[in-house]
């Protein structure tokens, strides 16, 4: 009964700190994809701007309109992170 | 471990500011609620004031007034909305210069809080931006602009099933929403980041004073980052209003 | 395994008592005041400053332009007078050299008037006194005829009187006849 009792007492710690992991691991693995899309659009906007450098204007504001869409993801990762974790 | 013993404060003591006037009630005022409305009262004052007598031979402030507007009139409204869109330019502009003072207030010395990375305000924001999508789309193109949105021309009948859901979704939350946390997020993240940085230098000075040039200097250089991200985030929350209205006016596009 | 979950049981318990505080909702008075804040910049910024900044850059570019749609009059002004002055130095230059041309041939005229003149005058010198050396050579050849008529006379009074033979008159006046011819030559 007293070892149950010290596990009720350490339970709440130990949901925390599973929730803390969870969180971690959503957050991580939301930031994967994102990660590698950011890069790829990056990249891309770049070729781009050195194969026709008067085009660079036009292909930023694209570029950071992609980089937006697919950050969203890795923010909404962010954001899950706090609400699994409070 | 020396650092072993660091305590990272509890999440609430860097977003949440206790009342400051009217406690307790809707209009209570906290460290948020003041930074924007101290915001606001800089951006009338230096816009305001500084546009009441122009010039032809424009003066430095007068430059930086113009400025702004052109690079919201040219880069942002006709480049995004239309060439006819000028009418758009007054809102797109506040809209633009809110976020960025708001956004700036993280990097402040003494104060260092971006009331950005309060929900209230980018929920405010988006919220403002989707219903004027919405009144924008349905004004200019009546139903078919909901019509046209979710059964798009040029797919196959039978992927409307798929289709429709996803576009559905895609314009009544997605949007605003991912809007609204993409700010939030960023200036958060940025907050924690600087904060952190910060504790641990401090951590640092009082147990081993020479590593401390490392969290120190790593601050410096992400405060630096945070002016790139503060304007960053305007001007993409600005550009996709733009878009929006853009797609509102023009769904064929 | 039963203690595990008594005591997810029991932390759910232990929760209820904590408030959720999550950094992340958002509080009504923070967005009371921030709707507040932006309406307020959004309409007095719409009704005093982009109006103004805005009829400053038109204003501006309509500036630039007429100054530019001057320059371009000023400059085509420029150009017509440009060619009329060069019309006229043309003709001027013309001018010049017509008069310098006439010039020319008036020294010249003036110049063959005097040559001529002076040809004239000494070509009259020279008859006039050409004609005083014949007149003298005249005047000369009449003295001798009449001295030598004088001096035949003379003569033919001696021979008379000295009653020469007929031979050596002959030959006397002969001699004498040849004489004055030779100086007659």
């Amino acid at each position: 009964m007293h070892d149950i009792l010290l596990a009720v007492q350490q339970a709440g710690e130990l949901k925390d700190g599973l929730s803390s992991i969870g969180a971690g691991i959503a957050y991580g693995a939301a930031a994967i994809g994102p990660g590698i899309g950011i890069g790829i659009v990056v990249g891309n906007a770049i070729t781009a701007m050195a194969r026709q450098p008067e085009m660079s204007g036009p292909i930023r504001t694209t570029m950071f309109l992609g980089i937006a869409f697919t950050e969203a993801l890795a923010l909404f990762g962010f954001v899950l992170f706090f609400l699994a974790k409070g | 471990m020396l650092l072993a013993a660091f305590q990272f404060p509890h999440i609430d003591e860097l977003f949440r500011w206790e009342g400051l006037f009217f406690g307790d009630t809707a209009y209570e005022i906290n460290k948020t609620s003041l930074l924007v409305l101290i915001s606001s009262v800089m951006i009338l004052l230096i816009f305001v004031g500084g546009s009441r007598r122009m010039r032809l031979i424009p003066t430095k402030l007068q430059s930086i007034l113009e400025m702004t507007f052109e690079f919201i009139d040219h880069g942002i409204t006709r480049d995004v909305v239309g060439k006819d869109a000028g009418r758009f330019t007054p809102f797109l502009g506040s809209l633009f210069l809110f976020i960025l003072f708001l956004n700036f207030w993280e990097i402040v010395p003494f104060i260092q809080f971006p009331p950005t990375a309060r929900f209230a305000i980018p929920l405010y924001l988006a919220i403002q931006t989707y219903l004027i999508y919405w009144y924008l789309g349905f004004r200019h193109n009546g139903y078919r602009y909901l019509t046209g949105h979710l059964f798009p021309a040029g797919v196959p009948k039978a992927l409307y099933i798929l289709v429709t859901p996803i576009e559905l979704v895609q314009i009544v939350i997605v949007r605003p929403f991912s809007l609204a946390v993409r700010l939030l997020a960023n200036m958060m993240a940025g907050h924690i980041l600087l904060t952190a940085l910060a504790l641990l230098t401090t951590y640092a000075l009082e147990n081993a004073p020479i590593i401390a040039i490392g969290p120190f200097l790593l601050n410096v250089g992400v405060t630096g980052f945070e002016v790139l991200v503060g304007f960053l985030q305007a001007y993409i929350f600005t550009l996709l209003t733009a878009v929006y209205i853009a797609d509102s006016i023009h769904p064929d596009h | 395994m039963n203690v595990v979950f008594a005591a997810l049981l029991a932390s759910e318990n232990l929760n209820d008592g904590v408030k959720a505080s999550n950094p992340i909702l958002p509080e009504t008075h923070e967005i009371v005041w921030s709707v507040v804040a932006f309406v307020l910049v959004f309409a007095v910024l719409a009704w005093k400053a982009w109006p103004a900044i805005s009829k400053s850059l038109s204003d501006r570019e309509a500036k630039i332009r007429a100054d530019l749609d001057a320059a371009e009059g000023a400059r085509v002004e420029a150009e017509s007078s440009l060619e009329t002055y060069k019309q006229q130095l043309a003709d001027a230059r013309g001018d010049a050299g017509r008069i310098i041309d006439e010039a020319r041939q008036a020294a010249d005229d003036v110049r063959r008037e005097l040559i001529a003149r002076a040809e004239a005058d000494s070509a009259d010198l020279r008859t006039r006194a050409q004609e005083d050396i014949r007149q003298a050579t005249e005047r000369a050849m009449v003295d001798l005829q009449a001295r030598l008529a004088d001096l035949s006379i003379e003569l033919a009074q001696r021979i008379v009187e000295r009653n020469l033979d007929r031979d050596t008159q002959i030959a006397l006046i002969e001699s004498y006849i040849n004489e004055v011819a030779s100086t007659q030559k």
